[in-house]
């Protein structure tokens, strides 16, 4: 029995990511805004009460207090549907894909026909009072040192607005996050340590990283749930840092068995400061109210969507570097192929030459090293960087040469010109088709191309072949 | 075998892959079973995918809202009566099925909206049907202005509210402003764009400013509702010259060729503030009597360039058609000439009327020859008047009189503000 596991800690992440599209239920650009608003609109949002007839203990909280809400808006990027003024458009096809793809990530199961909900929210984050919600996938799972880890759901919804200014009557938001597309993902409450809770969170980071999602600080937001025996459930909010939530549970856990021993715990949301404390944020809500979003169909996930999500299934970090490995590149290689996101020029690249690394090193390393010392006045392309490889495959150059070669192209050269440079004798190619010439006068060059290449086939490129028939046919 | 359990069950559903459990809700498409799991998410199943679904705990029967047989009372409020007649603003969303229905008992309606009951006393509230307003005819706004002629002569009401869908109000507005004759207090219209679900609901300050010019001295037929997008205030606006302008805003109706009546907070201590001085004053003594007659055989016809006139040769004993700008229509140059149409339709007895399609203005026949060649077809032109209310006027004028010559001069006289002879700068937005 583990220390943790002796005081029977529960603890279970969420974690909301903005999707890089437009936004969710209308065509506006998910782009934040930093200048003055071009207009103000003034709303008032009241409790509504339920069914039964009775209203949301917080919602009436916040109702009562007969606030106003100021919502920031500019006419290029804010429409109708982030002012409660038009019903939502359909569901934005390109971040449904990519929740898609997240969940298969994850493990889950798509689920092929769900319900947009609404999500009672009435602090004045939405205009409409309400957040718009569809489960996507359920009864995923990752793997972890200390074993699995299940994901109970997977939702797309949307951001909320963003708060401006608050005053006691009134608050201010700001309509450009209001919108946009973000995933929600929940683990089960699996999580048996702080290391774990952790590994988890960096894991589910690596895959969302591996999709379209947007990058950098507010982009993503992590939220804990611990509890241990004998103590009621807590939910930490907004935990930036992944590195930062195992020393947030420790804590936590410390000072939930203060708690516990002097019979004080209660549920809270807490929110998670920069040093791994907490500090209290209000009592714990029941369960959100949520009721279907009348103003639109069923959503229904084709098989199409999902099997083309599958073929197209983005590579995690972990697994490339693995591939990459496996091919014997050397890891300060691999590491700038991942980092500068070339995998895919690499791939391309890999069949043309067998020394892996000087590939690499033509397309991520030598580049770098050249351009700190001198501005380039040709641009890198991966036809210049296969005109290289197909060189020394030819012999016209040696591995040796390559990144002289390079250089030279980056400094102004011509590629031809940067390769005759190195060139130390009069290629066989050019002698076999002036012997050609000499024999067939007056073809076209077309013809004598494919007379070459049908001879040499894949041992020469059909650019030098072009380049020396030009050179050579009057 | 799949049975068929009630809608709020509690049910356990086997397919293929997995058992769910969760509450079964109506489903809006009849292939799939729609799901509520315990998270809060609906999900849906294909019939066809399910082995088995069992029911593991039939619904409870659904807390009846306590009828409340006694409306409230406070001595202090002035009693106001409602006549509900459906829109979005009295449907709301069943939770235990999913779907979005009629409210079934019309005190739910103050469940949603309470605060009108600060207001004034609500004494009586009317449901006579609940219907969309695109599907209603003369029929039903027969019946909204006889039930609104015997809230207004109940001298224990100061004065009545209705609400109805958005789509056709303004037509229901001015079928009012003719069919109650001798108008003593406020009649207003309401409405709401945003369901009353959603905490945004635009119902609330409607209802509360609707309130407001319920009880106030404002003696005409009018449509209160919001002024702009903003939550603030409203504007109670003519009932004849008032029509939906957009399709989704909550301030979708404008006052056209004239000003709003009157500017109303929702502020209960912030008086009216009034806009047109030429309003008729409340009467608490008059009553109110009906002119409720309609003539059905008529139409209303958007004129489109290179439009053939066969219509015409339809028995109609009225038509109005939306011309062009200043009310022009097809003559001797275009594809089609309408001229010897409309003068055999006008001889056989059939009164045309023309109204402008640029909504905003006043035709005006005299300016161009294609429309002195029209006007001496004996066209009726109608000035400033809204094409909606010039078509709800032929009906009630034809089911007066079909002398022509009478038509032509009840068409012509202002009855109920219809025409508005000064037309300002304002008047346009």
């Amino acid at each position: 029995m583990t220390e943790y596991s002796k005081i029977g800690l529960k603890s279970g992440i969420e974690i909301h990511q903005q999707l890089d599209t437009h936004k969710l239920f209308c065509n506006c650009p998910s782009i934040l805004r930093t200048e003055e608003p071009d207009f103000i609109v003034k709303r008032k949002l009241h409790a509504v009460a339920g069914e039964s007839g009775e209203i949301d203990i917080a919602a009436e909280h916040e109702a009562k207090i007969d606030k106003i809400f100021n919502y920031q808006g500019y006419n290029n990027t804010t429409c109708l549907v982030e002012l409660d003024e038009e019903p939502p458009h359909e569901i934005n096809q390109e971040a449904l894909k990519i929740v898609v793809q997240i969940s298969l990530l994850l493990n889950a199961e798509i689920l092929t026909i769900s319900q947009i909900m609404r999500k009672t929210v009435i602090d004045g984050s939405n205009t409409s009072g309400f957040q718009r919600t569809v489960l996507i996938a359920k009864n995923g799972w990752i793997e972890t040192e200390q074993g699995r880890v299940g994901i109970d759901s997977i939702a797309l919804e949307e951001d909320a607005a963003k708060i401006v200014s608050k005053q006691e009557n009134t608050a201010t938001f700001r309509l450009d996050r209001l919108g946009i597309p973000l995933v929600e993902i929940a683990t089960s409450p699996d999580i048996k340590s702080p290391k774990q809770a952790r590994e988890v969170a960096l894991h589910i980071g690596e895959i969302l990283r591996a999709c379209k999602v947007k990058r950098g600080i507010g982009t993503i937001r992590q939220d804990v749930n611990i509890s241990i025996s004998g103590s009621k459930r807590i939910e930490i909010k907004g935990v930036q840092d992944p590195r930062l939530i195992r020393k947030t549970i420790i804590t936590e856990i410390q000072r939930q068995k203060q708690l516990v021993k002097n019979k004080q715990s209660r549920a809270e949301v807490r929110k998670a400061e920069q040093n791994g404390t907490t500090t209290f944020l209000r009592p714990l809500p029941g369960i959100a109210r949520m009721y279907p979003e009348t103003d639109l169909p069923l959503l229904k996930i084709p098989k199409k969507l999902i099997d083309e999500a599958k073929r197209n299934l983005p590579k995690l970090k972990s697994e490339k570097r693995e591939k990459l490995r496996g091919i014997g590149l050397n890891e300060e290689l691999i590491k700038l192929i991942l980092k500068k996101d070339k995998l895919n020029d690499f791939e391309e690249l890999s069949p043309i030459y067998k020394n892996k690394n000087l590939i690499a090193k033509l397309l991520v390393l030598w580049p770098q090293e050249i351009i700190k010392k001198t501005k380039p006045k040709n641009p890198l392309t991966l036809d210049i960087i296969e005109t290289i490889l197909q060189a020394i495959n030819n012999n016209k150059i040696t591995e040796n040469n390559a990144k002289q070669v390079l250089r030279e192209y980056l400094q102004g050269k011509s590629i031809t010109e940067s390769l005759k440079k190195q060139k130390t004798n009069i290629s066989k190619l050019e002698q076999e088709i002036e012997q050609l010439i000499k024999n067939k006068p007056d073809l076209s060059i077309k013809a004598y191309m494919g007379l070459i290449m049908q001879k040499y086939k894949t041992q020469v490129s059909g650019k030098e072949v072009m380049d020396t028939l030009k050179k050579l046919v009057k | 075998m799949v049975t068929k359990p009630q809608p709020g069950s509690i049910v356990k559903i086997k397919t293929q892959k997995e058992t769910l459990q969760g509450t079964l809700l109506e489903s809006p498409d009849s292939k799939v079973i729609l799901l509520k799991l315990s998270s809060g998410y609906n999900i849906g199943i294909k019939k066809k995918d399910i082995k088995q679904i069992k029911t593991i705990k039939k619904p409870e029967k659904q807390n009846e809202i306590k009828q409340i047989n006694k409306l409230e009372k406070k001595q202090e409020l002035k009693n106001i009566a409602l006549i509900v007649v459906g829109g979005t603003i009295s449907s709301k969303l069943d939770s235990t099925t999913g779907a979005v229905k009629w409210l079934t008992n019309p005190n739910e309606l103050l469940k949603f909206y309470p605060e009108i009951k600060d207001i004034s006393n609500i004494t009586k509230i009317e449901m006579p049907f609940m219907i969309a307003s695109e599907n209603m005819s003369y029929k039903h706004w027969k019946k909204i202005a006889k039930i609104t002629q015997k809230l207004l002569n109940n001298t224990g009401i100061a004065g009545v509210i209705i609400t109805a869908g958005t789509d056709f109000l303004h037509y229901i507005s001015a079928a009012l402003s003719f069919f109650l004759k001798n108008l003593n207090k406020p009649v207003v219209l309401t409405y709401s764009q945003r369901s009353s679900d959603r905490a945004s609901s635009d119902a609330r300050l409607n209802l509360i400013c609707s309130a407001k010019v319920a009880i106030s001295n404002i003696s005409e037929v009018m449509l209160v509702g919001h002024s702009s997008i903003n939550d603030d205030f409203c504007y109670a606006m003519l009932g004849t010259k008032v029509r939906k302008m957009h399709t989704s805003r909550r301030d979708a109706f404008k006052p056209i060729n004239t000003k709003p009546i009157a500017k109303i907070w929702a502020d209960k201590n912030k008086p009216i503030k009034i806009l047109a001085n030429n309003y008729r004053k409340r009467d608490n003594n008059k009553k109110v009597k009906l002119n409720i007659k309609f003539n059905e055989n008529i139409a209303l016809i958007k004129y489109y360039p290179g439009q053939k006139p066969d219509f015409l040769n339809n028995k109609y004993d009225g038509i109005i058609l939306e011309g062009s700008g200043l009310g022009h229509l097809a003559t001797k140059e275009a594809k089609y000439n309408w001229l010897p149409k409309l003068k055999k339709a006008i001889k056989s007895g059939t009164i045309i009327c023309v109204t402008s399609q640029t909504i905003f203005g006043r035709v005006d026949p005299i300016v161009y020859s294609p429309g002195r060649q029209l006007a001496k077809t004996g066209v009726i032109h109608l000035g400033d008047m809204l094409s909606e209310t010039a078509y709800i006027k032929l009906g009630w004028t034809l089911a007066q009189t079909k002398d022509p010559k009478k038509v032509k001069e009840i068409m012509l006289k202002n009855i109920s503000k219809e025409f508005n002879p000064k037309l300002g700068i304002e008047f346009i937005n």
